[in-house]
């Protein structure tokens, strides 16, 4: 195992609008943006997504039976500045890693940062995973794949 | 490995089932048909495939080949986390300034 596969995943992108209504599209309308059907775990099936926005909040995806799948549980919560996410997608949450979002006043609009770190947790139960770490993502971009190749 | 191979080799439904199959642990052939409805000859085609992805190894037990996840393979699914979180965020982006055009 090389180091670099711990880095942390780290995007950003810009919009055009002030930061308490950047961080409450982003937390507050999750389902009307979040790719569900190619991220979440009911896939085709799934329908909305749900912040609870307090620190041990729940963080899930309700699919068209009412049944809910649990994405992750927030850890810190600074609206509309920087949410902080304990993330664990068809994982138990004792394999968790960390999503921090935040969301920075740039002037005519907001940038938002978002850093997916703590790999290293996986890399500790490497032989347990055994290559596994990634369960609940490959279904998801399986069915990206699929669907980028149509 | 280009990792577009693991990725491609997993769009296909039924070797995903091999594969998820194979990720409780090694096995053989014969062992991965029994649960699946797939010939066994139909599941190594499927193995093969996994296998030129780097997504899995096998190695001979006896007169069986015995298959196994290949971990490393999986690393490069990292990188397709990069992606994921990119889709996720332009998503938002584009919903945030829709919104803007029509309020």
């Amino acid at each position: 195992m090389n180091a670099t596969v711990y880095e942390p995943v780290r995007q950003s992108v810009e919009v055009p609008v002030g930061q308490v209504e950047a961080f409450d599209v982003f937390t507050q309308e999750t389902g009307s943006w979040w790719p569900l059907r190619s991220h979440s775990i009911a896939g085709e099936r799934a329908v909305d997504v749900f912040f609870e926005l307090h620190p041990g909040g729940r963080i899930y995806e309700v699919d068209s039976e009412g049944s809910q799948h649990d994405w992750g549980r927030v850890v810190e919560c600074d609206p509309p500045k920087r949410i902080v996410i304990s993330w664990y997608p068809g994982h138990p949450e004792s394999e968790a890693t960390e999503v921090e979002v935040v969301f920075q006043d740039v002037g005519d609009g907001t940038k938002v940062e978002l850093e997916h770190r703590n790999w290293e947790r996986l890399g500790e139960k490497a032989d347990m995973y055994r290559g596994s770490y990634d369960q609940g993502w490959v279904g998801v971009l399986s069915l990206f794949a699929e669907k980028a190749r149509r | 490995m280009a990792y577009s191979d693991a990725i491609e080799a997993l769009a296909d439904p039924t070797r995903r089932r091999v594969f998820e199959k194979l990720r409780k642990g090694p096995s053989s052939v014969a062992a991965l048909a029994s649960g699946l409805p797939v010939s066994r000859p139909a599941v190594s085609q499927h193995l093969r495939v996994l296998r030129d992805a780097g997504l899995v190894s096998d190695q001979a037990e006896g007169t069986r080949r015995i298959y196994q996840v290949e971990p490393e393979g999986l690393l490069g699914l990292r990188e397709y986390l990069d992606s994921f979180w990119r889709g996720a965020l332009d998503d938002y982006a584009s919903h945030v300034r829709k919104k803007g055009k029509g309020g």
